[in-house]
């Protein structure tokens, strides 16, 4: 990494000082950029991107460093004390504000308003709302995602069941196509004790009129109850308590579970290992027309206040941006944008489930922002676990999740 | 200066130097982080003064908020069960199948450095492995009790809080069961054969040979099996993310997982700290332990 960074460097000035002759070549400037993008051996949009933004700069060099997810908000947090941040970085939306919120990323929000290229119109709002504090503008939507539940049509039709629209459908057809004898469960979900438990329950907390400070509704203690039912009743396997969503989802796709909860990151590997016709359709609502939510998941990117180039790393994020419309294409991520058409995938399922997340992404509210969301979200996990496991009732956990939530939030 | 020097390479302060060397490095690598842990326990710690040393002052605060955590009183049963469980199993099978292996069969000596395999495997590999035996629909586990007719649908021993901290108990045992073999082997073998025939010859049986010679002759060296035991127990985090992480709703937590989910996961860097202080007080008595039973060790 430091002899190239050299090499380059040299080869810049050689080039600088072959263009301008005696003139003395201006010293490139140096942008470190992180994500987990890159991290699992697949390239992704931001090391893809930060590579040819290095390529078509001669005045900027790029060091980029791909971090595993687990790792990059202590990473961070860690090079941030010791004063090594890096200028640009990307954080998983619900962790942004533990850094806008203390002053440590760039407010870009009057760089944003001279800018050609970032226009926060042209944002979805609830990942819009993830990278603003205060009224302020620190970062950009990356790529978003938000969850709907996917169906196996062929078991479906055998049982004469149709796509559920409310939870009590929902419910009424995991029993119905619930089959032990073919290890096949109803539903999966994921109630996993991690974020992943918070991205799911959420959603339904919202539906029923809540939202991340206000949790223990009777639409989300009636939830609980229907979850813990599901499992009890053995609709759904009891290990959705540990299940991520990727587990989960591969239990769908093997044909060992009905319906499931996740998110259109599943399309492509779905349409590979599924042997059976499936489709997509919205999260249920309580009522048939009732309230509707989602997740929103995603990553955003954002400047670092520490940054001692924020221009050039202005720069680097308006060329992210304007490279918006190939992340379907390239890396099937939906960009969060309102202005990008999708083009067809080439596959009629994916582009019918595209249609559908699309519109699911409408309902998708943000998590947060808040600077203490972990604290909230383990609140949030914790009660949903303690309810589906019969440690405390519905109402209970929720009111226990309501006080530790009250006590961050106030 | 003369003498200074002489006694530098050979003599009284030779020794000094290797004892404060040794203090030193004590000192920084251990004391200091012991000292910071124990300090920040105490302190109102932000993520962004990590790096600190002075910050605002909690008194006891983190203490009383870590003890009125709904979930303390589990998390401290659980880790209980955790560290007996794991020792009583870990010593149990390990004196079994040292003793299986004092008998002279062909390629023992072999066979007893193959069971090492587990013992130098990383702990994130082992639960790894394990985490797919214990599943609950495609587990290995469930499908040989199932087919043993044992059970007659599948135990969900990741996601059962009944079972969950029995799921890691059992992977530590399997872990951990090598190292207990081999150290008791070399007890074993340091008893001197002629005691056991002399018994014999006076017609003492197994279970008197063993209750009147093995167990007294192995005394120190199961002292400290046991700490060590003990100590590497209250060590063991990686069974814990990789099987169930702590969950379900804490029913597998253990207070070494949960001083890190409170640094790490909800970034409480204080908590955490308080939870490492309070198991700390427990590793103490243990080390203490440790030293008692090898200090006839150290002697020579």
């Amino acid at each position: 990494m430091k002899l190239s960074t050299i090499r380059l460097w040299a080869g810049t000035a050689i080039a600088g000082m072959a263009l301008s002759g005696a003139a003395l070549a201006q010293e490139p400037v140096t942008l470190v950029i992180w994500s987990i993008d890159g991290a699992q051996g697949r390239p992704g949009p931001t090391d893809t991107f930060s590579r040819e933004f290095d390529e078509m700069n001669d005045d900027i060099v790029v060091e980029y460093r791909a971090l595993q997810f687990d790792e990059i908000v202590n990473e961070t947090l860690r090079a941030y004390a010791s004063g090594n941040a890096p200028d640009i970085v990307s954080f998983d939306n619900p962790d942004f504000a533990l850094f806008s919120s203390r002053g440590a990323m760039l407010d870009i929000t009057d760089m944003v308003a001279e800018s050609d290229a970032i226009d926060p119109e042209n944002y979805f709002e609830g990942p819009l709302n993830s990278v603003m504090w205060e009224g302020r503008m620190y970062g950009i939507p990356k790529y978003t995602d938000t969850i709907g539940v996917f169906y196996n049509k062929d078991l479906l039709e055998a049982a004469g069941v149709e796509p559920p629209r409310t939870w009590a459908e929902f419910e009424a057809a995991a029993e119905k196509l619930t089959d032990p004898a073919a290890g096949v469960y109803g539903a999966t979900f994921s109630a996993r004790g991690n974020e992943e438990g918070t991205f799911q329950f959420l959603p339904v907390i919202q539906m029923s009129g809540g939202d991340y400070s206000n949790v223990n509704t009777p639409g989300a203690q009636e939830a609980l109850a229907r979850m813990k039912r599901m499992i009890d009743n053995g609709w759904a396997s009891q290990d959705v308590l540990t299940l991520g969503q990727y587990d989960s989802t591969g239990t769908f796709n093997s044909g060992n579970a009905a319906m499931a909860i996740s998110g259109p990151w599943e399309l492509d590997r779905m349409s590979e290992d599924a042997q059976f016709e499936w489709g997509v359709t919205l999260l249920p609502t309580f009522e048939e027309g009732g309230a509707r939510s989602s997740a929103l998941g995603g990553f955003n990117l954002g400047i670092m206040s520490t940054t001692e180039h924020p221009e050039e790393a202005f720069r680097a994020l308006e060329y992210f941006a304007e490279q918006d419309d190939r992340l379907f294409p390239e890396f099937n991520y939906l960009p969060a944008r309102n202005d990008i058409e999708l083009p067809s995938s080439g596959n009629p399922a994916i582009d019918e489930a595209l249609a559908v997340f699309q519109e699911q992404l409408q309902y998708a509210q943000p998590r947060g922002p808040h600077p203490d969301w972990q604290q909230i979200s383990k609140a949030i996990y914790d009660a949903m676990q303690a309810a589906l496991t019969g440690q405390a009732e519905p109402e209970a956990a929720l009111a226990q999740a309501q006080a530790t939530i009250d006590g961050v939030v106030n | 200066m003369r003498r200074i020097v002489s006694s530098l390479v050979d003599g009284r302060g030779f020794d000094i130097l290797l004892v404060g060397v040794t203090m030193l490095f004590l000192l920084v690598m251990a004391g200091l982080p012991l000292v910071y842990n124990v300090l920040m326990s105490f302190q109102q710690v932000d993520m962004f003064t990590l790096g600190a040393w002075v910050r605002p002052w909690a008194g006891w605060d983190n203490y009383r908020a870590v003890l009125s955590q709904p979930e303390f009183p589990l998390v401290m049963r659980n880790t209980a069960v955790f560290v007996f469980g794991s020792i009583a199993g870990q010593f149990v099978l390990g004196f079994a199948f040292a003793l299986f292996f004092m008998l002279r069969f062909p390629f023992a000596a072999t066979i007893r450095g193959l069971f090492l395999v587990s013992w130098v495997m990383p702990g994130l590999v082992v639960g790894a492995i394990w985490s797919w035996m214990l599943a609950g629909d495609y587990g290995v586990v469930n499908a040989i009790l199932s087919g043993m007719g044992l059970v007659d649908r599948p135990l969900f021993w990741k996601s059962d809080p009944g079972l969950s901290i029995w799921a890691v108990t059992v992977a530590n045992i399997w872990l951990g069961l090598a190292f207990n073999m081999l150290l008791l082997s070399v007890g074993l073998a340091a008893i001197p054969r002629d005691l056991y025939e002399a018994a014999e010859l006076d017609g003492a049986g197994a279970a008197q040979r063993f209750a009147t010679i093995t167990l007294p002759m192995m005394r120190s060296t199961i002292g400290a099996v046991l700490a060590l035991g003990l100590i590497y127990t209250l060590q063991q985090f990686d069974l814990f993310p990789a099987i169930t992480e702590g969950g379900p709703a804490n029913s597998s937590n253990v207070a070494q997982y949960w001083a890190w989910q409170w640094s790490f996961q909800v970034f409480d860097f204080a908590k955490g700290a308080t939870v490492s202080v309070m198991m700390l007080a427990f590793v103490l008595v243990a080390a203490a332990a440790y030293v008692w039973s090898t200090r006839s060790e150290v002697r020579g």
